[in-house]
């Protein structure tokens, strides 16, 4: 296949992603601004960071008046998953030379992930890659844009209600975890517990990425099957994670 | 609110997420993580958001807790009741719009 039809394949296999970017990315520039980042701040950050709930995790800390360190700690934590499937796609990729690789790896998102892991050994090639992250990528910022281009035109009090959106994303992500594995459902409650407890006692910020990691090693050591009861790990959007590590055990098995 | 350098947190940020997506772009044949780890890793995010949500979410219209509440229990209903991630959002907006509107 040649390298144009590879890069047209890869951009219109991101086709579906855009349509799930532009909604969170317009609620992203609306809750930023809300926190006091500039309209160029905003736009920036999803140039930038390229990170749906990293950026949306440093915004609500912002907005909650958290340390940079703490920002920046939580950022890493919520973004090492991008660790494993950067190794993935670059493992499907061994030819690929150092600038490809320091260029392609700025975009590796869980969407990149899944689409270009799963997709057939013939398209697994650098353009393909490529065409895939021009769509997608453009489409995050292009929705921070239109967030931000949106704010000036709504009213005080709706842009206010606004903040709650990025908090109902989360919830909306974490539950289906939590139906699928009760043990993941106890364990958020846990951490919940925890961090509300600690907040009362610490800075919020600190408390949430205390909670978060004390949380997930006692969940690491007593819930095996991290990726649910056992059943289909397509059944649901959220499944993010669990394709992950399914791709991973793939990958390793190529490898 | 103290003055803060939003252009700091963007940057900061940034290198936070770009070290983890490049190190193993370039050092892919020495990158092996244990079970322990990637199961660690798996739970990080739920635990992350959760954290994040509660008791942040309680504060997230200022000034006004009861819509905030109100937006919560939205947003929970409509995701044990597995509507679209867009759908549950837009619900609890409405249902925090409205409680503000008829004057919560």
């Amino acid at each position: 296949m040649s390298a144009a039809k590879l890069f047209l394949t890869g951009m219109r296999h991101g086709i579906p992603v855009v349509f799930g970017y532009v909604p969170v990315g317009i609620a992203y520039g609306v809750s930023a601004l809300e926190a006091g980042f500039s309209p160029f701040e905003t736009i920036l950050m999803s140039v930038m960071v390229y990170s749906g709930s990293g950026q949306v995790l440093g915004v609500s800390m912002t907005a909650q008046g958290a340390s940079l360190a703490a920002i920046m700690i939580a950022t890493f934590l919520i973004n090492f998953r991008y660790f494993i499937m950067s190794a993935c796609i670059f493992n499907r990729l061994p030819r690929l030379g150092v600038l490809g690789r320091i260029c392609g790896s700025w975009c590796v998102v869980d969407e990149t992930f899944a689409i270009f892991t799963t997709a057939p050994s013939k398209l697994a090639k650098g353009f393909y890659l490529a065409g895939l992250i021009c769509l997608t990528y453009s489409s995050w910022i292009a929705g921070a844009v239109i967030g931000v281009a949106a704010h000036s035109l709504l009213p005080a009090w709706v842009s206010a209600g606004l903040g709650i959106a990025l908090y109902a994303l989360f919830i909306a992500i974490v539950m289906p975890g939590c139906k699928r594995n009760l043990k993941i459902g106890l364990l958020v409650l846990l951490c919940i517990l925890v961090n509300c407890l600690l907040s009362s006692i610490i800075d919020g910020s600190w408390a949430i990425v205390l909670s978060t990691l004390g949380c997930a090693a006692i969940g690491a050591v007593f819930i095996k099957d991290t990726k649910g009861t056992g059943q289909k790990p397509q059944d649901s959007g959220a499944a993010d994670s669990a394709d992950t590590k399914d791709n991973v055990k793939n990958h390793a098995g190529e490898a | 609110m103290e003055e803060r350098n939003y252009l700091l947190i963007v940057l900061g940020m940034s290198l936070m997420s770009y070290l983890p997506r490049v190190v193993p772009a370039l050092f892919i044949s020495k990158v092996k993580l244990s079970p322990f780890m990637l199961r660690f890793l798996d739970l990080i995010p739920y635990c992350a958001l959760s954290a994040l949500v509660f008791p942040g979410i309680f504060y997230s219209v200022p000034g006004h807790m009861q819509a905030a509440a109100g937006g919560t229990a939205a947003a929970l209903l409509s995701a044990i009741f597995k509507l679209p991630l867009a759908l549950t959002v837009v619900i609890s907006v409405a249902t925090v719009l409205l409680m503000l509107y008829t004057g919560f």
